[in-house]
């Protein structure tokens, strides 16, 4: 009885770190909301939120700033989560979208689809038309989970193990880059532009279309994860030891590399491949919780979240008219803080 | 409660184990010997269903084990693989608490008959102290006893062990022997242990199989076991059985050629 004290009152500061964390991250969106490139008043803002005010606050805060910050908070949580499930499936602490293959899956689907239908339209021509660049989104997702697919079933033909889909991924994620490269390259279009701007990971011009794509996304990726929790902690044993407690080892092992790949996927269909957030966050969200485990989950969405907006924040205000996109941004902090946790754990 | 017969398991085409057969009684402690190489590991993961044999099959009771999900055999059966690995910043407690997914399962929460299971296992293996421990901060005796632990706190009647006293001193071997044999005695506990200190396995098992490139030589008791000759045999060693005490299994001491002329 003795034991049970402490217990509870550690539980109940686990609570407190999450509701901070859950806090910050609602601070994000409103302080993301209330700055920006268009210098408005707070009360413009306000009003404009209420649905008041001037037709121009309206339409800079709720049809460009809300649905930009919002497809950042959904894309920073999948990135994140997505992240976090293949750094413990994999056992790799550097496991991220973008090493398993899955981004460039996404990124040669977006470059070879605009090249094609691009061609298709005017061939031998570089004439400035309209780019159908609504169907990016789908498009890259699209991409991104046949790339994981095809990873997938590249380790599943001996047995599925962390080492050997981790190095799929990064052969076929290497492939997938040249080609996209390559294709571009071949293209040289006046237009490349668009697709570089896709590339480095930009929230610019994001739409509450944008929104409406990943929501489901999210939603789904959020409800099956109480699914995946306790497997996830079995997870990051090798996979005698998690069979021998009792987990259920190539399904579970499936179906969270499924979840992490349809949740980094579509954010990178809709926001371009932002490097590091899938990687770092996972990383913070572990220092944070430090032996709490069960925190790093809820911490890794809350940190994903705050992590794109005040990213893509920074990058608004830094850059003003000329943003900086923010794949650039987590690029640059993402490194020192990758090697701060690196001397921390080593 | 555990048998198999007939079990062979291969490894691309060399065959790992032959026609492997064995069976466990409540309480009962069986010692798997034999050389390096012999198959001891395989066949205590085939018992586990963690490999799938070629021919042959194991079976929990009258289930056998293939039909068996992963959670229910790990409710039954408990296996210990070697030199196991756990993540980094782990502590004992959480190890521990593994042991009861077989349990709880996805969803349902740990309830005050796990809680007890956990404070049990931690209990019977000293670490209750150490709970809060980060696995890394611990000797390799203590590390062994947590996974034991936490093999412990799947409550188990079955208990697989590959080498449990492997890198330990001979007071945390000792100690784990101790262990294995009370869980037989006071709960019943069935277990089958691969060990490599003859002495040690003769003295604590029930019955004891000696394996030679992946085939059982010998099954039976400790004694008959020394009256074989067998052992000099498969290990290729010299020596002979002496008997230290009237009750105890006979001891196995070793011939060093160092000695060799001296003795003769």
């Amino acid at each position: 009885m003795m034991a049970a004290e402490p217990q509870i009152s550690r539980r109940s500061a686990s609570g407190w770190l999450v509701a901070i964390f859950a806090g910050i991250a609602m601070l994000a969106l409103v302080v993301a909301t209330f700055l920006g490139v268009v210098d408005l008043p707070p009360a413009d803002v306000a009003a404009a939120l209420a649905g008041h005010g001037s037709s121009e606050a309206r339409s800079i805060i709720l049809d460009i700033r809300l649905p930009r910050i919002l497809t950042g908070i959904l894309a920073g949580i999948h990135f994140a989560v997505a992240g976090l499930l293949l750094q413990t499936i994999t056992r790799n602490p550097l496991a991220d979208p973008s090493l398993m293959g899955i981004s460039q899956g996404a990124m040669l689907a977006v470059s070879g689809f605009l090249v094609f239908t691009v061609y298709i339209h005017d061939p031998g021509s570089n004439t400035l038309q309209e780019l159908p660049l609504n169907w990016l989104p789908v498009i890259g997702t699209i991409g991104g989970v046949l790339a994981g697919g095809f990873i997938y079933a590249l380790a599943f033909r001996r047995d599925l193990g962390p080492l050997r889909i981790t190095l799929c991924g990064i052969a076929v994620g290497a492939v997938l880059h040249a080609i996209g490269i390559g294709m571009i390259a071949g293209w040289g279009s006046a237009r490349v532009e668009v697709l570089l701007e896709w590339f480095s990971g930009s929230l610019y011009a994001r739409s509450w279309e944008h929104v409406v794509f990943l929501l489901p996304f999210t939603l789904a990726g959020l409800a099956i994860l109480p699914l995946v929790r306790r497997p996830l902690e079995l997870l990051r044993f090798e996979a005698t030891v998690a069979r021998s407690f009792g987990l259920a080892y190539p399904s579970q092992f499936s179906l969270a590399l499924l979840i992490s790949c349809c949740l980094a996927a579509s954010a990178v269909g809709v926001v371009g491949p932002v490097v590091f957030v899938g990687l770092i966050v996972p990383h913070l969200a572990r220092f944070i919780a430090g032996r709490r485990f069960d925190l790093v989950l809820p911490l890794t969405i809350a940190l994903g979240a705050i992590t794109m907006t005040l990213g893509d924040l920074t990058g608004r205000l830094l850059g003003q008219a000329e943003e900086i996109p923010i794949g650039v941004i987590t690029a640059i902090c993402g490194v020192p803080v990758l090697v701060a946790l690196l001397r921390r754990t080593a | 409660m555990l048998s198999c017969s007939g079990l062979s398991v291969r490894y691309g085409r060399r065959e790992a184990l032959s026609d492997f057969g064995l069976s466990l009684a409540r309480g009962e402690i069986r010692a798997l010997i034999g050389p390096n190489g012999s198959g001891k590991s395989t066949a205590l993961q085939a018992l586990a269903g963690l490999i799938g044999p070629v021919a042959g099959s194991a079976s929990i009771g009258d289930r056998p084990v293939a039909s068996m999900s992963r959670r229910e055999i790990a409710r039954h059966l408990a296996f210990l693989p070697q030199q196991p690995v756990a993540p980094d910043e782990m502590t004992v407690e959480q190890l521990v608490r593994q042991g009861r997914f077989s349990h709880v399962g996805l969803f349902r929460s740990y309830g005050p008959r796990d809680e007890e299971a956990i404070r049990w296992a931690l209990e019977s293996t000293g670490l209750a102290d150490f709970a809060d421990r980060g696995l890394r901060e611990l000797s390799g005796g203590e590390r062994q006893r947590a996974w034991i632990s936490a093999a412990l706190a799947q409550e188990a009647k079955i208990l697989l062990l590959d080498e449990p006293t492997s890198f330990l001193d001979i007071g945390y071997q000792i100690e784990v022997l101790d262990l294995v044999h009370r869980l037989s005695r006071n709960r019943g506990v069935g277990i089958v242990m691969a060990i490599h200190d003859l002495n040690q396995a003769m003295s604590i098992c029930d019955r004891i199989s000696l394996l030679e490139k992946g085939r059982v030589v010998f099954d039976g008791q400790a004694r008959a076991l020394a009256e074989s000759g067998l052992i000099e045999k498969v290990f290729r060693v010299e020596g002979r059985f002496v008997q230290l005490s009237p009750e105890t299994p006979p001891h196995f001491d070793v011939h060093l050629s160092r000695w060799r002329a001296i003795r003769s």
